[in-house]
């Protein structure tokens, strides 16, 4: 008991931690090479009408999530966010795999490396991570709520 | 309860997320389909490159095709054909000779559809018609029409534009050869923005797939679509911003003659016509695209005519800063005049195969869009 109650602290914070670096890292990346994050996007084949302002829109989300995911008080908002976030993208992915008219070349940003499928489960993993955190970090559970 | 409250928080997120991003995704569809805004999709390889023939001569012109087989036209060696063999890269000088003697000629354009060539001259005005293989050009026609261009659309049939005697200005039009010659123009085809010659001036296109003519303005954002007849006229917009021709033209000289101020600004340089597409390579930047690439390679842009929208685009790569002079599309291969060279690519499925417009879902489409479309889509019957 004594060590589940451990970890009903612990993960949230791992996640938080866990999350923050995460942006922290892929929107530096987008700003490093930011001409070739806003032309990627720009012919990428979802948004490209939108790119002029989403180039600047996923960074500024990604820093605000990672710095308020760190703050006690915003934590729950911030886990709120950044399961939006990552379903946004995972969506993202799915649309352009299924939907679009043609599949591009690179998906740019965060960790080019990575495959398509891969991304999904890395996505996906985050997805369920932050579920987690979310659930665990709700304020005051009345003991009955958890079942153990 | 509580914990039921996050599970509703929890499901609300994705949903709106997922909500959000399909939303995104349907109206940037919209958005690059049907509002014309400046923006290009580049799809992965539409075409790939087999390999650069060097043909010597930078006079050459593409002529027309037989099969695998290019026909190259000189423009500084009117009589003079260079056939290629696209698959093969063989390369064979023909001479085209007149049946009669004495033809008098000025300016011979020569233009080859199976199974004939044509030796055009407007301003005589005559066409000569022979044989594939045999190379003997015959009379066809003589004194009927002048014509600053012609198009063979097939051994009867020929699109021209020409001056209107009537207004003066430059004019569309078919002559068929029946017993006789039938002149046929329709002035309302070009529309005039400045003086009605210059202004107006672009390419003359077909596609003998679908049976279809056309015609693309070198100096702003439109062309126009025709059956043979030069009725169903469909007027589209390019992608590009430039809706009136920016040129400007000096006082006419002693003998009359207009010519061009300063360099115009093309729009619409080359272009050619394959089954439901129309291609024309311009040399304006997009959104998101970078200046380097304009010193490397030159885009085109591919648009549906039947669907009325824009499709996607890609590159033709420069040689030794060299760009393309003209292009053409015959049975997957994309033929590209740089230079003395030419660049033969592989067209690849399914940008070329046609299977856009022949898809219903794509047709039903088009006619819903066609009602309620930003773009200037016109049709007189």
């Amino acid at each position: 008991m004594k060590g589940l109650k451990h970890l009903q602290v612990w993960i949230p914070y791992a996640v938080s931690i866990l999350c923050s670096i995460l942006f922290i890292y892929a929107a530096t990346s987008k700003l490093w090479d930011f001409q070739n994050f806003k032309t990627q996007l720009g012919q990428s084949p979802i948004l490209t009408a939108y790119a002029e302002w989403v180039v600047w829109l996923v960074p500024l989300t990604e820093y605000i999530l990672a710095f308020l995911i760190l703050a006690d008080r915003f934590r729950l908002i911030a886990l709120y966010g950044t399961l939006g976030l990552m379903t946004m993208f995972t969506t993202y992915i799915v649309l352009v795999l299924n939907f679009s008219d043609y599949i591009p070349c690179t998906c740019g940003g965060v960790l080019e490396a990575m495959g398509w499928t891969e991304h999904i489960i890395f996505n996906a993993f985050f997805i369920v991570l932050v579920t987690l955190a979310i659930l665990l970090s709700t304020p005051k559970l009345p003991p009955k709520a958890i079942p153990t | 309860m509580i914990a039921n409250n996050s599970y509703i928080k929890i499901f609300g997120t994705m949903g709106l997320s997922i909500g959000l991003m399909v939303i995104l995704f349907l109206s940037s569809e919209q958005e690059v389909h049907r509002n014309n805004a400046f923006i290009r999709r580049y799809p992965p390889h539409p075409i790939t490159k087999l390999y650069d023939l060097d043909v010597i001569h930078n006079s050459y012109y593409i002529a027309g095709f037989d099969r695998d087989l290019l026909y190259l036209g000189n423009r500084s060696a009117p009589w003079h054909l260079l056939q290629v063999n696209m698959r093969t890269r063989d390369t064979l000088p023909i001479r085209l000779t007149p049946s009669g003697n004495g033809l008098r000629y000025r300016s011979i354009h020569t233009s080859v559809l199976p199974p004939y060539f044509f030796v055009m001259d407007g301003t005589m005005p005559f066409i000569l018609r022979g044989r594939l293989g045999e190379w003997k050009a015959h009379a066809w026609m003589e004194g009927a029409a002048f014509f600053d261009r012609a198009v063979p659309v097939d051994s009867h049939l020929m699109f021209i534009r020409t001056i209107s005697s009537k207004t003066q200005k430059s004019t569309l039009g078919i002559i068929k050869k029946t017993t006789g010659f039938q002149v046929a123009l329709d002035t309302t085809l070009l529309e005039a923005q400045i003086d009605g010659i210059f202004d107006v001036d672009g390419t003359m296109v077909l596609s003998k797939e679908t049976s279809k003519l056309g015609y693309v303005y070198y100096y702003r954002n439109q062309f126009m679509t025709m059956n043979l007849e030069m009725k169903g006229l469909h007027r589209h917009r390019t992608i590009d911003t430039v809706e009136t021709a920016q040129i400007s033209l000096a006082e006419p000289n002693l003998k009359g003659d207009v010519s061009m101020k300063s360099p115009p600004l093309f729009i619409n340089k080359a272009t050619c016509m394959s089954r439901n597409l129309l291609l024309i390579v311009s040399d304006r930047l997009g959104k998101n695209e970078s200046e380097e690439m304009l010193d490397e390679a030159t885009i085109v842009d591919a648009y549906d005519y039947l669907k009325g929208s824009y499709e996607y685009s890609f590159y033709i790569y420069d040689i030794k800063k060299h760009k393309v002079r003209e292009f053409a599309v015959h049975e997957g291969y994309l033929v590209a005049l740089l230079d003395t060279q030419i660049s033969v690519y592989e067209t690849r499925e399914p940008y070329f195969d046609g299977s856009i417009s022949t898809n219903n879902q794509n047709i039903k489409d088009y006619l819903l869009a066609s009602s309620g479309r930003r773009s200037k889509t016109r049709t007189t019957e």
